[in-house]
């Protein structure tokens, strides 16, 4: 299979080229014309848009000709950087069908998708796909389908977008076609062209030894890779480690809504790759530039948005509503010219299988909905809690935004009382007696049994005045004692007590020691929610 | 009634009768409507007066208390238990939104809620909290979405409303007494008090017939569910005497206390 690009130095522009244009014309113009050319000393033209191609502006017209014919169009100097890009894009998009594709430089590819047909559902929806796969991406492209890639290219090359399955039918059809179409030596066409041969069946036909004498093996040979008689063993594309695309914009844009509707493409091209590579993305980076202040004027620096993901991910819906999320949150300082996107930590991401029973799709291994809270109301804003091994109440949790499941397994109580302590309760109330001898937190044995614990923790003790510390102290049942953490400086005595309250709320109290016991102030620590 | 006129054996009758109630089509008072998925609070009380005998799966529930610290949460938390071992179902993930005061960890795992499945959300504005709350309720993967709202807004509760239906998560709407006159858009709203030493389930509106009478539950008695985990001794609390001050109750943030 081949997809020749046929517009690309043209479509690679297109939009920029296009608004310039509108603004020059005039609005209400329908389409104004310009042209790609060539930035040789003597530039001529290399691909003029339908405006220009119905005023008469040709390829291979000097500029100046093309001026008289057309006196309202834009020249542009062709980027090839920017069409090696659009081809690697395209490629990249590819190999989510087969992992057998191409480059042949500068604006088309092959792709081997015989072992996929039956993977995607067939001939016609594989070309479907393919086909709207590279119409969403706005280009023009030609697809020919033959067994031999040589075959396919000369096919696409002769606009014959038939699809052919077998050889017995590709040969009268490449018989006819022009050699040019194959990528052969100009210097051999030239020669067999003084001799009345243009065309490959002609070529074939022509005595091998003598062909391969005058014109070279290597033609012979291809003209063999053309009909499959011999391999055409092809280079295959690997996209490169690193994800990075920048898309100027076709007008400076002030408005976040309009900026996610271009970097949408960007990520259209982000999952492509991801796909490609087998990878996810961690974290990526959009870069909004705004170059014409950034130069001139105001020396404004280019602004960086950050994206995180609790996972590894490559959805795009994913990816999108993300970057939607996120992007509501950005101020821009001036309007953005350029947008580029880069990966910064990417993670290996398996494919997902499949059930063996419809609607039995394994369970998506990312947390989109934790991601999109992240991204809309901040970093810290989503946390995780955990239960630590620690006898003092307050140290015996931790909150964070931890990213990535550290799976905290479900937390041994704290504060549990050691075996016997049940035993120990004396005759001032206690029920139990902790006591933690060595600063070594390790956890508890699952099985002690646990003193109740509030749901609801006070960030800080609230401090009972002494009024109302009577009525604690008269209200409270047995104590549990908490002292522990001498070794680091957060010494921690106290006898903690649930407490109802003539409202009905149940509280977690407790009342330092002074210099003995109860002799201490009151505070509330929790609820008993 | 109306047995007179059927000539024969009582009990074809009322084989009959049963036949014809057994339509779907016919609704009797005191029925309930039919909840499918409910998910069985872990309190037998409750349950039998719950339609589908549990907490609605796939709708919201206003639950109205006065103060915190009466056992509320722990009304909620076999159910939670329940749902996060509950292997068959994507829906696993609870997410609080915007919680009164920290959530004690060591309590919850006690409770045997899965700490790892367990997202707060902490919010600056009641619209952040709103957009969050809705895009929990929406979510593929979350269970359970608690919210400590103030909203009165019954345009948002709304919304609220049809995004946990649609979405099929437990919501929980905590809110405070006083929007107990207003009609609820919740498919269940229950009114808790403390009642010595229990916890006093109103229910106020279910989808069925009305309940006069409250429940008395005991929160720290779960059944049930958590085999293998000690169930808490409860410390015997003394009778208030009458005019016993108001103790310190610690203030709530502005956002949840504004409701009343």
């Amino acid at each position: 299979m081949a997809v020749l690009l046929p517009a690309l130095p043209l479509e690679v522009f297109a939009p920029g080229v296009a608004r310039d244009a509108a603004q020059a014309a005039g609005a209400g113009a329908p389409a104004a014309p310009f042209a790609v050319v060539t930035g040789d000393p003597q530039p001529v033209v290399l691909a003029p848009n339908r405006a220009a191609h119905a005023a008469g502006v040709r390829r291979g017209q000097r500029l100046s000709a093309a001026l008289a014919l057309a006196p309202a169009i834009t020249f542009v100097v062709r980027d090839t950087a920017r069409e090696a890009a659009a081809l690697a894009a395209v490629a990249t998009f590819v190999l989510r069908f087969t992992p057998h594709v191409s480059l042949v430089r500068p604006a088309a590819l092959v792709a081997d998708l015989a072992a996929s047909l039956r993977l995607f559902g067939g001939f016609t929806r594989l070309a479907q796909g393919l086909a709207d796969g590279i119409a969403a991406r706005g280009l023009t492209a030609r697809h020919a389908y033959a067994p031999t890639p040589l075959g396919a290219l000369a096919l696409a090359r002769a606009r014959h977008t038939a699809p052919v399955f077998d050889t017995a039918t590709l040969w009268p059809l490449l018989a006819a076609l022009p050699l040019a179409h194959f990528d052969a030596d100009p210097a051999a066409c030239e020669l067999l062209a003084g001799s009345g041969i243009t065309t490959y069946g002609e070529a074939l036909a022509l005595p091998r030894e003598g062909l391969a004498r005058r014109c070279g093996p290597a033609f012979v040979e291809l003209l063999d890779r053309a009909n499959g008689r011999v391999a055409d063993p092809r280079e295959p594309y690997v996209p490169p480690p690193e994800f990075s695309t920048r898309l100027p914009l076709p007008v400076p844009v002030h408005d976040t809504g309009a900026l996610h509707f271009v970097a949408r493409r960007a990520l259209n091209e982000l999952a492509d790759w991801l796909l490609a590579r087998g990878l996810g993305v961690l974290r990526l980076e959009l870069v909004l530039a705004h170059e014409r202040y950034t130069h001139v004027r105001t020396g404004i620096p280019a602004t960086t948005v950050a994206l995180a993901f609790g996972g590894p991910t490559r959805t795009l819906g994913h990816l999108d509503s993300v970057l939607r999320e996120r992007l509501v949150r950005v101020e821009l300082p001036a309007p953005v010219e350029t947008l580029t996107l880069v990966t910064r930590a990417t993670a290996a991401l398996p494919a997902r299988d499949f059930g063996f029973l419809p609607g039995d799709d394994a369970v998506p291994t990312t947390a989109p909905l934790v991601d999109r809270l992240r991204a809309r109301l901040g970093e810290g804003s989503v946390l995780r809690v955990a239960a630590l091994a620690e006898h003092r109440p307050e140290r015996a949790m931790k909150s964070d935004a931890g990213a990535a499941a550290p799976v905290t397994a479900p937390a041994t109580p704290a504060a549990a009382s050691p075996p016997g302590a049940a035993a120990l309760a004396a005759a001032d109330g206690l029920t139990a007696r902790t006591r933690l001898k060595k600063p070594a937190a390790d956890p508890l044995p699952a099985s002690t049994p646990s003193l109740p614990r509030p749901l609801w923790l006070l960030p800080v003790p609230a401090p009972v005045s002494a009024l109302r510390a009577a009525t604690l102290a008269a209200r409270r049942g047995a104590a549990e004692r908490i002292e522990s953490g001498w070794w680091d400086g957060h010494d921690v005595r106290r006898d903690y007590h649930r407490v109802v309250t003539p409202n009905g709320s149940e509280l977690w109290v407790y009342r330092t020691h002074r210099r003995g016991i109860d002799d201490g102030d009151w505070y509330v620590h929790g609820l008993f929610g | 009634m109306g047995t007179g006129f059927v000539h024969g054996n009582g009990s074809s009758a009322q084989a009959a009768l049963a036949a014809v109630l057994a339509n779907p089509a016919i609704w009797r008072g005191r029925d309930c409507a039919p909840e499918p998925a409910a998910l069985a609070t872990g309190f037998g009380a409750l349950d039998a007066a719950l339609p589908g005998r549990g907490w609605p799966r796939a709708a919201l529930t206003e639950i109205v208390l006065e103060r915190e610290g009466i056992g509320e949460v722990r009304l909620t938390l076999p159910a939670l238990a329940t749902l996060q071992r509950d292997a068959a179902q994507r829906k696993r993930d609870v997410v609080w939104i915007a919680p009164p005061y920290t959530p004690y960890a060591p309590a919850l795992a006690a409770a045997g809620v899965d700490l790892a499945r367990l997202f707060v959300v902490q919010c600056a504005t009641p619209q952040e909290a709103l957009w969050a709350y809705e895009q929990a309720l929406r979510a593929a993967e979350c269970g359970a979405a608690f919210a400590w709202l103030a909203t009165d807004d019954a345009r948002a509760l709304r919304r609220l409303a049809v995004a946990a239906r649609e979405g099929r998560t437990f919501g929980v709407l905590w809110r405070r007494p006083g929007v107990a006159a207003r009609a609820a858009t919740a498919a269940l709203r229950l009114r808790l008090a403390p009642a010595d030493g229990r916890l006093a389930v109103h229910v106020d509106k279910r989808r069925g017939g009305e309940l006069a009478q409250p429940l008395v539950v005991d929160v720290d008695r779960a059944h049930a569910h958590r085999a293998g985990l000690a169930i808490l001794p409860r410390t015997a609390s003394r009778p208030a005497p009458a005019d016993a001050p108001s103790l310190p109750f610690p203030t709530a943030p502005a956002q949840w206390a504004a409701s009343a």
